[in-house]
């Protein structure tokens, strides 16, 4: 797995050697609370023992250990979680081996909160909201595959109708209400 | 039995064809002659992976819309993919909480849309309110189908056909969701894959992910596919035909992935369209040009060339 560490933790492993003496001025006492808003309840209960990363798939494959970033969440180490946070598979199998009863997949998804908010947004998640606007789906309609639909007989997907239209309005009206287009930087109209 | 709605999600009309048609066809007249309709009006579930993950406000007022519109037509959801259940489950476990509920319909007032769940009669001239049912295609044909029906239904066993199952993260876990399955030793996809003739093959991690889920394929593609390779080395070494999967989004995985590091790959196919299999439906429906790795080896196999 060269090439994933490589594009996603690099700069990581000199971080951690060089801060080896962690310092107070580098802990948040505020990063638990931000997780806990954003639904990772219970991390400051974790015990560290360590289930959660030896059921993990990821970090077979990976440096990735969910019982480091459930440390680094509890001190607020917010700068060791910032590599990361896009790799979790969300399987729930920490949850499910937790003996505390953690949810360490959503303590993630928190971490995912919390990189939207501070601006770091995949361009994945701009294309699938973008292709939610335009199409209602946040998979994009393949020109092949609309041939093969009519091929078994199956029509249009029924997102083409043109009655779907009032429902690309009401999809483009709940994501202005919750502000998630300016959150991610895209256009609610589907434009950008 | 209850009347249902198709959910389809994106994956399927967009990309799987032949697993919508297998499904209608299963489900219609020529099947098992279900009350299931389409509601038009469906949009995303949305992706848990993405809305889910970067912000649980909209992704909850984009379930529940979908779940208002099963909710005006007193019908159950019946999704055909792990994530749409994963989604629209855990937003009727949200809305449980009349706060939250109360904060939802706040934004869907905006669209005309209400949730109260479907209002049945309760004792005296009181009403009580359901929440909607949201289920996967396994669990309506496993518990309100039954097992009989579905081998009583079968045409052309497919005998001699070895299948590696794949479940699914979101089929089994989180636990805490009404699960119609058990999740750490769950026999529904085997029992209809052995109620279509075929013998179910265990191999080692078989509940393992597929690597795609959580946004893992879309971010960094080599290590989903790094972890689907890990299953398919468990897969080949049990000796197995095909994968079947309840899952779309696991089967796009299998499909793609298998490419980057093998030459011919495992025929990977939905439990619907193993089904349609047995149950004679002409292969040429069920749409095996759109998959990657070649279906005609499997085919050719089953018709004892």
């Amino acid at each position: 797995m060269g090439e994933a560490e490589k594009t996603f933790l690099s700069g990581l492993h000199e971080k951690l050697v060089e801060d080896k003496v962690i310092d107070e001025s580098q802990l948040d006492p505020n990063f638990a609370k931000e997780i806990v808003k954003y639904g990772g309840k219970d991390v400051m209960t974790c015990l560290q023992c360590g289930n959660c990363t030896g059921v993990c798939p990821i970090s077979l494959k990976i440096d990735y250990k969910t019982r480091s970033i459930m440390k680094y969440c509890q001190f607020g180490l917010r700068k060791y979680t910032l590599g990361t946070r896009w790799v979790c598979a969300t399987c729930y199998r920490c949850y499910e081996h937790c003996p505390a009863d953690i949810n360490p997949a959503e303590v993630m998804i928190a971490l995912r909160h919390i990189a939207i908010r501070e601006g770091v947004v995949p361009p994945f998640v701009k294309v699938a909201a973008t292709n939610l606007v335009l199409y209602g789906q946040s998979v994009k309609p393949d020109v092949e595959i609309e041939k093969i639909r009519d091929e078994l007989g199956l029509g249009d997907v029924h997102t083409k109708d043109p009655e779907y239209r009032s429902v690309l309005r009401e999809i483009r009206t709940i994501i202005q209400a919750t502000k998630y287009d300016k959150l991610i930087g895209i256009d609610a109209e589907g434009k950008a | 039995m209850s009347s249902y709605a198709y959910f389809f999600g994106c994956v399927i009309p967009n990309r799987y064809p032949g697993i919508e048609y297998a499904v209608r066809w299963i489900c219609g007249k020529e099947g098992f002659g279900l009350d299931i309709k389409d509601i038009k009006e469906f949009s995303c579930c949305p992706v848990p992976g993405i809305f889910y993950s970067t912000d649980k406000d909209t992704w909850l007022a984009l379930a529940t819309r979908n779940l208002t519109l099963a909710q005006d037509e007193k019908r159950e959801i019946m999704t055909v993919c792990n994530g749409c259940l994963a989604s629209l489950l855990k937003a009727t476990e949200y809305l449980q909480d009349p706060k939250v509920m109360g904060k939802v319909n706040r934004t869907l007032s905006q669209v005309g849309r209400k949730y109260t769940g479907i209002p049945r009669k309760g004792e005296g001239t009181r009403r009580v309110f359901e929440p909607v049912k949201v289920r996967h295609y396994v669990d309506v044909m496993a518990k309100d189908v039954g097992m009989d029906a579905i081998s009583a239904k079968v045409k052309h066993p497919l005998k001699n056909v070895k299948v590696a199952v794949h479940y699914g993260c979101h089929y089994l876990r989180p636990t805490e969701h009404q699960t119609f399955d058990d999740p750490n030793d769950p026999v529904l996809i085997d029992r209809m894959v052995e109620a279509c003739g075929a013998s179910s093959v265990d191999y080692e991690d078989k509940l393992d992910c597929c690597g795609a889920g959580g946004g893992v394929r879309s971010h960094v593609v080599e290590l989903a596919n790094s972890l689907t390779q890990d299953k398919c080395a468990n897969i080949s070494a049990a000796g197995a035909d095909c994968i079947v999967t309840g899952c779309p989004f696991c089967l796009l995985q299998f499909d793609n992935a298998q490419k980057s590091f093998s030459k011919d790959g495992i025929p990977v196919m939905h439990i619907s369209q193993f089904q349609a299999l047995a149950m004679g439906i002409d292969t040429i429906s069920l749409g095996f040009d759109t998959h990657h790795v070649s279906v005609h080896s499997f085919l050719r196999k089953l018709r004892g060339i």
